[in-house]
C-alpha cells in the first residue's frame, strides 16, 4: 500500500503537469485560415484592391460566356444553326430546366454579388494604406460591371430582382422581381455613378493592357446603348456624340485586325472579356471561341469543333464584296495567311482535302477563330481555350448607336451627321458609302448592325427591342435548318423574346414567375 | 529447466520451424511433469474453445482448441484452474489423473457476461444503460468482407447499411437510426483502438475530396471509404453505440452515433499461429436487356422518320444485320479476389501481442477497376509493475485503387447502355472504335477503351498508433494516459491519353495529380475509479481530451505529356502546368464525467457529461455541453422473480436521455477572400457569406429499452425505442443562385453554413435470437434483426426549399429531391404521370404544358401529367412527391446450424417499402437522340402505327416534357437478399493433432445469391450519391454488387 501512496503523490503531480500544461486555451482553439486571407486583412494595398475586379474582366463570365452566349444570342437570332444541340433554342423550345439558362444567370448574378461586395464594404474595409484613388476607381468599375450584369439580365430574362446588398437578402431571399422600366433605371444609375468616378483617359493606338481598363467613356458609350434601348433618343445621341468627340476610342481601320490576338485591347475596344490560354491553365480561364465556332482542323486540342455553324439566311445577308464576308465565316475556297489550320500556317479551305467539315449548311464561323498555336495566337490551355478577347462593345456598335439616335423612331433619315457615322462603319467594310440621297433606312440600319457584329452575341438584343411585329417577321422568313434538313422556319411568339427564369431558382422561389414589383430606389 | 522452456517459448517467435517447437512442446521429456488431456464441455454437451486453463504455482495456461480439447503438463499435485468468460469457473486437482474431462456450467448470474466498450471505459453488457448493439468477429467469420463498415450490414439492428457502390473499395453508407443532418455526412464516427476516424467518404472536414472526374467525361461518385485500410480480419468487436445516453460521452462527434472498433489482441494462454485465406470469384448478377444490332437499326429507322432525316443506308435491311456489340458482355468480367493473413497472438508473464499481416486483392467486375490492400498491425501490451501497464498498438495500411467512375449519367455503367451495338470494341487493326464518323457528338464514348486506358488510381497509406499507460494508484483508482497519432496520405493520379476512338478523338493528353495528407493527434488523460460493496457499486470516471488536426492538399496538372507510357508531371508541355493547394486545421478539446452506480443489481443509474470546445466555431460559440442520464432495472434479479428463475433467466428495462453534438464544418465564420486566377493575373473575390452565429448541431434522444433473457438464455430478444431530435443541424443555406451567383471556385459566394433546422428520427430496433442444441451433434443460432426508423424534418429555417439536382447527362442538371417539414428527407419530387395521351378525347382535355416561356400543346402520343393545381397548365407547380427512398423499416436473419464438425450458416436481409428512382432507365428508354443505344423495351414508342406503346412519342428536343422526371422512372426498391449461405468443416482435433495443428477449417460461401426484388436496374441498393443523404435511392447508373462464391481456409497452428 505504500508503494501505491508514493506513486500517488508523484503521479498527482504528472496529472495536474499534463492537465495544466494542455489545458485549454483559446489559441488552442484559433485556428484562422492558413491558405488564404480574411476579409478583414485583406485590402491593405493598391494593388490588392485593384485585383477585386479583374475577374469581372473576362473570368467571371466564364460560364455564361463558354457556350450560352452564343446559344443565347447567336442560335435564337438565326445567326447560326447548332450541329449537335441547340435545337430547342432555334425551334423556341427552350425549357426551364435548361442549363443554357442557369450558368447566364449565375454569372450575372455572380458578378452582381461581388460589386456589391465592393460597393457596400470596400469603403470600410480598405485600411488607409490604400490610396483613395483606388478605392473611388474600384467602386465606380463595381457599379459599372453591376450595370452591365443587369443589362444581360433584363434583355435576357426581362423582369429581374434588383439586388443591392447580397448579405441582407441571404436573411430573407424570397423576393419578387422587379419590373423591367426598374431594372432600366437601376442600370442607368450604375452607369451614371461609373462616368462620374471611373478615371478619364484615352485609349493608346497601340493594343495592350493599358487598355483593358474601363474609363468614363466606356461608361458613356453603353450610358448610350441604354439609353437608345430605352427610346430615349435624345440622350442616346448625347452620349455617343459625347465618346466620338472626346477621341479616346477609334475605329481599327482594316475590319480584319479586329480579331486577331495580337490586337487585343485595340482602340476600338470599349469593354472586352480578357481570356487566357496555357497561361492559366484552368477550365474556363481561356476563350472557347476556337472550339466553339472553328473546325476541328483549326483546333489543337478539341475535337468537337464548329458546334455552331453560320446559317445559310446570315451568310446571304452579307453583300457582294463585303470585306467582313470572308472576316465573319468562312467557306470553300477561302484562304487565311495568318491562320493555321490542320498543321500549316495558311489555311486553305480546300473541299477536296476536307469533303465533309461543312456539311451543316455549308459554312463556318471565322470570327473569333484563331486556329492552331502560332506565335500570333500564343498556346491553348488544356481544353483548347484561347487567349483573344472578346468584344462586348466596340467603337463600331457608338457609332451606329449615334446615327440610329439622330433617326430616332423615324423609318429613315437622311441627317448628313448621321452619315457619317454610318459610313465609316460601311466604309471599313469595303462597301460604298451611302451618297447624300440615299437615306438610313430602320431595317437597314438593323441589317447593318446584324453584318458588322455578327457573332459577336448582339442581334438577337437588337430583335428584342424593335417592334415585335417586325422582329417575329424577320424572323419566320429565315431559314433556320441544315442543309440536309431542308429549309426550316420557325416562328417565335410573343414570349419567346424573354427566356424563362432558370428553373432551379424558380423551384426555390416561386415569385420569380410573378408579375414583377416596383423596386423602391434608395 | 523452466528457463530453458521460457527461452524455447522466445525462440519460438523468430524461428520458421514450427514443428519443432510443436515437438519440444509434446515431447515428454520433462519428466517432473504429467501430460494432461481432455476435454472441456458446456452443460449440453458443445464443446468449449478457448478456455483458459492455468496450473497452480505456475505461470503456465493453456486454452481449449475448437473441439474443446486442450493438453498441459503439470505436476501431480497441481490444480487446474478452467475459466471462460460466461461460466462458472471450475478448479480441478490433479490427483495424478491423466485425463481430465471438464463440464463448464454457464454462470448462474448472466450467460452474457460480456464486455462492452462504451467509451473510455468498458461495462458489462448485463448492466447497460444504453442501447449499444456489438457485432464480433465470429459474426462475420468466413464472410469476405472487403471494408469494415459493410461487415454491419444487416447484423446489428438500428444500423441501416448500403453499399453506395459495388466497386471493389467503394464507399458504404452507414446509418445509425436515420438521418441526423443534412449536412454532408451522416456516418457515425469510428473509434478505433481510442483514434477517432471520421467515416466521410468524401472527406470534407478535411479539404475536400480528392478523386474527381475529367471535366466533362465519365465522372461520378467517387467517394471511397476511409475505412476500407482497416483489415476487417483484424477486429475483434464493433461496438455501435446507437443512443444519445451512450454517446454523449463522444459528445460533438456523437450525433450519428459511434461505433467503437477494437482489434484483436492476445490472449491468454500459449501462443497461436493463424492462417486464414480465401479466394473468391466475382460476377455481376444479371444484365440488361439493351437493343442488339437488328433492334437497334429498327429503333434508329423509326427515329430518323420521326426527325425527318435521312435513313442510315446500312440499316436499310435490320433483318440481315447480326446481334452486334453487347457493350455490357464486353464491360463486365469474371473477377478474382485473394486475401492472405497471417496472425501471431498470445501471452505470457503479463505480456500480451497480437501481430498481424494481410494482403488482400481484390479485381473489379468492371474492367479496369482494381483494389489491393496490405496490412500490418502490433499490439502489445505489458505489466511492467504491478501498478503499471503499457501498451501501445501500431497500425498500418496500404491500399491501391483503380477507379471505375461510375453513379453519375456519364459514368462508365451509364455509357455501357446508351454505347450502340453497331461499333465493335476494337477495329480490325486492334485499336480501340468509337461512335461512327457521323454520329451525334458526346452521346458517348467507348466505355471499354475508357474503362481501360484512362487511368484513375488512388494510393491510400494510413499509419496509426497509440500508447498509453495505466497507473493503479489503489485499489480501485486508476489513471489512463494516451498519446496516439494518426494520419492518411492518399494520392491520386489521373491520366487521360491521347486517341481516336471512332468520332471521340483527344489530341492531347493530360495527367492531374492530387495529394492529400492528413494527419491527427490525440492526448487522453482518464481518471476512474471504482467500489463495490455487497450492495453498491460505484464507479466514476472523468478525463481530459485534446484533438489536433491539420490537412494539407494539392494539386498538379499538365498536358501534352511524350507519351501515354508514362505518366510523370516532368513529361509534359510545362506550359500547361498548373498547381493549387489548400491546407488547415482543427482542434478539439474537451472534458468529460461519467458516474454509475448500482444497487443490489437490480436498479443502476449513469451520468455522463461533455465539454467540448471546438475550432469550427466563432470564439463565442465554441463551447458544446452534452450531458446525459439513464437507468435500469433489472425486474428479474428482484426478490418476488425468484420463483420465474426456470425460465427467465434475466429481464431488465432501461430508460435513457442524452444529448450529443455535431461539429461537422469548415471554419466559414469568418469572411474569407478568394485568390482565382485570370488572364489580367489572381483575382481576388469575396468568397463566402460568413455566418459567425454558427452552433453547435445538437441531438436529443430517449431511448426505451427492454433486455430479457428466457429458457436457459436460448431466447433473448432486445427491444429498443427511440426518438431523437437533432436540432440547429447544420447545412450550407441552400439560397437561390441569384444571391450566390457562380460556384465559389468560378467566383460566387459560398453560401453561409447555418444551423437550419430540427429533424427528428424515431423507431425501434429489435433483436431476437434464439440458440438450441437439440441433439448432441445439432445445434442451431438463429437471430433476427428488425429496423424500423421514420424520419421527419421538423423545422427550417426561414422555411427554405431544399431541392436537389442530379445530373442527366454531361451538363444538364434536373431537380430529383425535394425535402419539406413535416416529412422524410430527400423525397422524390417530379410530376405524377396519368399516362400516354392515345385518344383525341383525352388529349382535349389533357393540361397543357407550360416549361419554357410559353405554353406548349400535347400531341397524341405524349405523356399526360396530374395538373396537381388544377389551372389547366403543367408547370412547376404540378411538382410533386412521387416516391420516398426511405424503406419501411429492415431486417437481417441470420441461421446458423451445426451438426458434429460441419456448420452450415444463411443470411437473409432485406428492406422494405423504399422507393428508387431509376434514371438509369429514363436515360435509357428515352428514345430522344439518333446514334444511342437504348434498352430493348424503348422500341415500343408511340407513333400512330403503334398507338398502344408503353413509351411515348420521341421528341428531340426538350419541348415536351415527355421525359421529365415522374413517376415513371419511380420503382419500388424492396429487396429480399440472400445476402449469404455457407459451409463449413472443422477437421477433427484427433486428425489435425498429428499434424500438430489446432484447428484446421475449410469454408465455401456464396455472397450476395440471390436478390428477391421488383427493381428493372442492376440492383436497387443504390445507398447515397456520394453518402448525400438528399440524393439517396438515385440510380444514375451505379456500378452493380456483384454475387461473390468463396473458398476459405482457417488454420491455426
Amino acid at each position: 500500500m505504500k508503494k501505491y501512496m508514493i506513486n500517488f503523490k508523484s503521479l498527482l503531480v504528472l496529472v495536474v503537469f499534463v492537465l495544466t500544461a494542455t489545458a485549454c486555451n483559446d489559441e488552442f482553439l484559433d485556428r484562422s485560415s492558413e491558405d488564404g486571407y480574411t476579409s478583414d486583412a485583406f485590402y491593405s494595398s493598391d494593388e490588392q484592391v485593384a485585383a477585386t475586379t479583374y475577374g469581372m474582366y473576362g473570368r467571371m463570365w466564364a460560364p455564361f460566356y463558354t457556350k450560352c452566349f452564343y446559344a443565347l444570342t447567336e442560335l435564337s437570332s438565326g445567326n447560326c444553326w447548332g450541329n449537335a444541340d441547340g435545337n430547342e433554342v432555334i425551334q423556341f423550345k427552350l425549357t426551364a430546366d435548361s442549363y443554357i439558362l442557369s450558368d447566364p444567370w449565375r454569372s450575372c448574378f455572380g458578378v452582381v454579388a461581388q460589386a456589391n461586395s465592393l460597393i457596400n464594404d470596400l469603403q470600410k474595409n480598405a485600411k488607409s494604406t490604400v490610396s483613395p484613388a483606388v478605392v473611388k476607381s474600384t467602386i465606380a468599375e463595381a457599379h459599372f460591371f453591376r450595370a452591365i450584369s443587369y443589362f444581360y439580365l433584363v434583355r435576357l430574362f426581362g423582369p429581374v430582382p434588383i439586388i443591392e446588398d447580397n448579405l441582407a437578402l441571404a436573411k430573407d431571399p424570397y423576393v419578387n422581381t422587379n419590373r423591367v422600366e426598374d431594372v432600366y433605371t437601376f442600370i442607368l444609375n450604375d452607369l451614371k455613378y461609373a462616368e462620374a468616378n471611373l478615371p478619364v483617359k484615352i485609349r493608346s493606338r497601340t493594343p495592350g493592357l493599358t487598355n483593358v481598363g474601363v474609363s468614363q467613356g466606356s461608361a458613356e458609350a453603353f450610358l448610350a446603348k441604354v439609353y437608345l434601348y430605352q427610346k430615349d433618343y435624345a440622350n442616346a445621341k448625347l452620349m455617343a456624340e459625347k465618346v466620338i468627340n472626346s477621341g479616346e476610342f477609334g475605329l481599327l481601320p482594316k475590319y480584319s485586325d479586329l480579331f486577331l490576338t495580337s490586337k487585343n485591347n485595340n482602340e476600338e475596344s470599349i469593354y472586352s472579356w480578357q481570356w487566357a490560354g496555357a497561361s492559366v491553365n484552368e477550365y474556363q480561364a481561356g476563350n472557347f471561341s476556337n472550339i466553339q465556332y472553328g473546325l476541328d482542323i483549326l483546333n489543337d486540342r478539341a475535337s468537337y469543333g464548329a458546334t455552331y455553324v453560320p446559317t445559310n439566311d446570315i451568310q446571304n445577308a452579307f453583300e457582294q464584296n463585303d470585306l467582313r464576308r470572308q472576316e465573319s465565316y468562312m467557306i470553300y475556297g477561302d484562304y487565311y495567311p495568318n491562320l493555321k489550320g490542320d498543321g500549316k500556317v495558311g489555311f486553305l479551305l480546300d473541299k477536296a482535302l476536307y469533303p465533309n467539315v461543312l456539311d451543316g449548311t455549308g459554312a463556318a464561323v471565322k470570327k473569333y477563330v484563331v486556329g492552331q498555336e502560332t506565335g500570333e495566337t500564343g498556346a491553348p490551355d488544356g481544353w483548347g481555350g484561347m487567349s483573344n478577347c472578346n468584344y462586348i462593345m466596340r467603337y463600331a456598335d457608338v457609332l451606329l448607336i449615334h446615327a440610329e439616335a439622330i433617326m430616332g423612331s423615324a423609318a429613315e433619315t437622311n441627317d448628313p451627321v448621321a452619315k457619317i457615322s454610318f459610313n465609316k462603319v460601311r466604309e471599313r467594310a469595303g462597301l460604298p458609302a451611302l451618297d447624300v440621297n440615299t437615306p438610313i433606312t430602320h431595317k437597314g440600319l438593323i441589317h447593318e448592325r446584324r453584318v458588322e457584329f455578327a457573332f459577336e452575341g448582339d442581334y438577337w438584343f437588337d430583335l428584342g427591342r424593335i417592334p415585335r411585329s417586325e422582329a417575329i417577321a424577320l424572323i419566320s422568313e429565315q431559314d433556320r435548318g441544315a442543309d440536309y434538313e431542308g429549309v426550316k422556319h420557325y416562328t417565335p411568339v410573343e414570349t419567346d423574346f424573354i427566356f424563362p427564369k432558370p428553373a432551379i431558382d424558380v423551384r426555390k422561389n416561386p415569385k420569380l414567375k410573378e408579375a414583377p414589383v416596383p423596386y423602391v430606389f434608395k | 529447466m523452466k528457463k530453458l522452456l521460457s527461452n524455447l517459448n522466445h525462440w519460438k517467435v523468430d524461428t520458421i520451424s514450427i514443428s519443432l517447437i510443436f515437438f519440444l512442446l509434446t515431447s515428454s521429456f520433462v519428466f517432473a511433469q504429467t501430460k494432461i488431456q481432455g476435454t472441456v464441455k458446456d452443460v449440453s454437451g458443445m464443446p468449449l474453445p478457448g478456455v483458459n486453463i492455468s496450473v497452480s504455482g505456475t505461470k503456465k495456461t493453456v486454452s481449449s482448441d475448437y473441439d474443446g480439447k486442450y493438453s498441459v503438463e503439470a505436476p501431480s499435485d497441481a490444480t487446474l484452474t478452467f475459466s471462460e468468460v460466461g461460466f462458472t469457473t471450475r478448479i480441478i486437482p490433479v490427483n495424478g489423473q491423466t485425463k481430465i474431462n471438464v463440464i463448464l456450467q454457464i454462470s448462474s448470474e448472466d450467460l452474457r457476461e460480456v464486455v462492452v466498450n462504451i467509451g473510455y471505459r468498458t461495462q458489462k453488457k448485463k448492466d447497460l444503460t444504453g442501447a449499444v448493439s456489438t457485432v464480433k468477429a465470429k459474426d462475420f467469420a468466413d464472410t469476405p468482407q472487403v471494408s469494415v463498415d459493410g461487415l454491419l450490414q444487416g447484423r446489428a439492428a438500428g444500423v441501416i447499411v448500403t453499399n453506395n457502390s459495388g466497386q471493389p473499395g467503394g464507399s458504404v453508407s452507414v446509418k445509425i437510426r436515420g438521418i441526423t443532418s443534412l449536412s454532408g455526412t451522416n456516418e457515425p464516427l469510428y473509434i478505433v483502438d481510442g483514434i477517432p476516424i471520421s467515416g466521410d467518404a468524401t472527406s470534407r472536414a478535411t479539404g475536400g475530396t480528392i478523386v474527381r472526374g475529367y471535366v466533362g467525361g465519365n465522372s461520378g461518385s467517387v467517394a471511397t471509404s476511409p475505412l476500407n485500410l482497416i483489415n476487417p480480419n483484424d477486429i475483434e468487436t464493433m461496438d455501435i453505440l446507437k443512443d444519445a445516453s451512450a454517446t454523449a460521452i463522444y459528445g460533438s462527434r456523437g450525433a450519428n452515433g459511434v461505433v467503437i472498433i477494437t482489434t484483436k489482441s492476445g490472449k491468454k494462454g500459449t501462443g497461436k499461429l493463424t492462417y486464414d485465406t480465401f479466394l473468391s470469384t466475382q460476377n455481376v448478377t444479371h444484365l440488361l436487356k439493351t437493343m442488339d444490332l437488328k433492334q437497334y437499326a429498327i429503333q434508329q429507322n423509326a427515329l430518323a422518320n420521326v426527325y425527318n432525316v435521312q435513313p442510315r443506308s446500312e440499316f436499310a435491311v435490320p433483318d440481315v444485320l447480326g446481334a452486334g456489340t453487347n457493350w455490357q458482355d464486353e464491360i463486365y468480367k469474371t473477377a478474382i479476389m485473394k486475401s492472405h493473413q497471417l496472425s501471431f497472438s498470445g501471452a505470457k508473464d503479463g505480456n500480451t501481442y497480437y501481430l498481424s499481416g494481410g494482403y488482400l486483392d481484390q479485381e473489379g467486375i468492371v474492367v479496369g477497376s482494381a483494389f489491393k490492400r496490405y496490412n500490418f498491425d502490433v499490439k502489445l501490451e505489458s505489466k511492467v509493475k504491478d501498478w503499471l501497464t503499457m501498451g501501445a498498438n501500431a497500425a498500418m495500411g496500404i491500399s491501391d485503387e483503380d477507379i471505375t467512375l461510375n453513379g453519375d449519367s456519364n459514368g462508365i455503367i451509364s455509357s455501357t447502355i446508351l454505347s450502340t451495338p453497331d461499333v465493335a470494341v476494337r477495329n480490325l487493326d486492334g485499336t480501340y472504335a468509337g461512335p461512327p464518323k457521323d454520329g451525334s457528338q458526346g452521346s458517348w464514348i467507348n466505355p471499354v477503351a475508357s474503362a481501360l486506358m484512362n487511368t484513375n488510381n488512388l494510393i491510400k497509406k494510413s499509419f496509426s498508433g497509440n500508447f498509453y499507460s495505466t497507473f493503479r494508484l489503489a485499489k480501485g483508482l486508476e489513471y489512463r494516459f494516451d498519446l496516439g497519432g494518426s494520419n492518411i496520405i492518399s494520392d491520386f493520379e489521373a491520366f487521360q491519353p491521347t486517341y481516336t476512338w471512332g468520332v471521340a478523338v483527344n489530341k492531347v493528353n493530360s495527367l492531374q495529380k492530387r495529394s492529400n495528407s492528413w494527419y491527427g493527434l490525440n492526448v487522453k488523460n482518464v481518471i476512474s475509479y471504482k467500489l463495490a460493496t455487497d450492495s453498491h457499486k460505484f464507479s466514476f470516471l472523468a478525463g481530459q481530451e485534446a484533438n489536433d488536426s491539420h490537412y494539407h492538399g494539392n494539386e498538379q496538372t499538365i498536358a501534352g505529356l511524350l507519351s501515354n507510357d508514362i505518366h510523370s508531371i516532368n513529361l509534359g508541355d510545362q506550359n500547361t502546368l498548373t498547381a493549387s493547394e489548400y491546407k488547415g486545421s482543427s482542434a478539439l478539446y474537451s472534458f468529460f464525467g461519467a458516474f454509475n452506480y448500482d444497487f443490489g443489481d437490480r436498479y443502476g443509474l449513469s451520468l455522463t457529461m461533455r465539454a467540448d470546445g471546438s475550432s469550427n466555431f466563432a470564439a463565442e460559440n465554441r463551447w458544446g455541453y452534452f450531458p446525459s442520464y439513464a437507468g435500469y432495472w433489472k425486474l428479474s434479479n428482484e426478490p418476488f422473480m425468484a420463483g420465474a428463475k426456470p425460465y427467465i433467466d434475466n429481464i431488465k428495462i432501461r430508460l435513457g436521455y442524452g444529448e450529443s453534438g455535431n461539429q461537422n464544418t469548415t471554419g466559414t465564420y469568418n469572411s474569407n477572400i478568394r485568390a482565382i486566377k485570370s488572364a489580367l493575373g489572381n483575382f481576388y473575390t469575396a468568397a463566402n457569406i460568413a455566418n459567425p452565429d454558427l452552433k453547435w448541431e445538437t441531438s436529443e434522444q430517449t431511448n426505451l429499452g427492454l433486455d430479457f433473457d428466457l429458457f436457459n438464455s436460448k431466447l433473448a430478444a432486445t427491444i429498443e425505442l427511440y426518438r431523437k431530435q437533432s436540432s440547429g443541424f447544420l447545412f450550407a443555406l441552400p439560397l437561390p443562385s441569384y444571391i450566390t451567383g457562380l460556384e465559389g471556385y468560378q467566383g460566387g459566394l459560398e453560401p453561409p453554413q447555418v444551423n437550419l433546422g430540427s429533424m427528428r428520427n424515431q423507431g425501434i430496433d429489435a433483436t431476437l435470437t434464439y440458440t438450441n442444441k437439440f441433439t448432441q451433434d445439432f445445434s442451431w443460432n438463429s437471430t433476427v434483426i428488425f429496423t424500423k426508423n421514420q424520419n421527419e424534418l421538423m423545422s427550417l429555417q426561414g422555411n427554405f426549399d431544399l431541392t436537389k439536382d442530379a445530373g442527366v447527362n454531361g451538363y444538364t442538371q434536373k431537380t430529383v429531391t425535394k425535402t419539406i417539414v413535416g416529412q422524410a428527407v430527400g423525397q422524390f419530387y417530379g410530376y405524377e404521370t396519368v399516362g400516354i395521351i392515345r385518344t383525341e378525347e383525352q388529349l382535349a382535355n389533357a393540361p397543357i404544358p407550360f416549361t419554357g416561356n410559353k405554353a406548349v400543346k400535347s400531341v397524341l402520343g405524349d405523356v399526360e401529367y396530374v395538373d396537381q393545381n388544377k389551372d389547366g397548365l403543367i408547370d412547376e407547380k404540378d411538382l410533386t412527391f412521387i416516391g420516398n427512398p426511405h424503406p419501411d423499416f429492415t431486417y437481417g436473419f441470420n441461421n446458423t446450424f451445426k451438426y458434429k464438425n460441419f456448420d452450415f450458416g444463411i443470411f437473409l436481409q432485406g428492406s422494405q417499402g423504399n422507393d428508387v428512382m431509376n434514371l438509369t432507365r429514363r436515360a435509357a428508354t428515352k428514345n430522344q437522340k439518333l446514334y444511342e443505344n437504348q434498352l430493348a423495351e424503348a422500341i415500343d414508342f408511340w407513333t400512330v402505327d403503334n398507338v398502344n406503346a408503353k413509351y411515348p412519342r420521341p421528341d428531340g428536343g426538350d419541348g415536351h416534357p415527355n421525359i421529365a422526371i415522374s413517376d415513371r422512372y419511380v420503382e419500388d426498391g424492396s429487396i429480399l437478399r440472400v445476402q449469404e449461405v455457407k459451409f463449413a468443416y472443422s477437421l477433427p482435433s484427433d486428425i489435425i493433432s498429428k499434424a500438430y495443428l489446432t484447428k484446421l477449417r475449410f469454408y465455401a460461401s456464396v455472397q450476395n445469391l440471390y436478390t428477391f426484388t421488383k427493381y428493372t436496374g442492376y440492383d436497387p441498393e443504390v445507398g447515397s450519391y456520394n453518402q448525400d443523404p438528399l440524393l439517396a435511392g438515385i440510380d444514375s447508373g451505379r456500378y452493380p454488387t456483384n454475387r461473390t462464391i468463396t473458398f476459405g481456409m482457417n488454420v491455426e497452428f
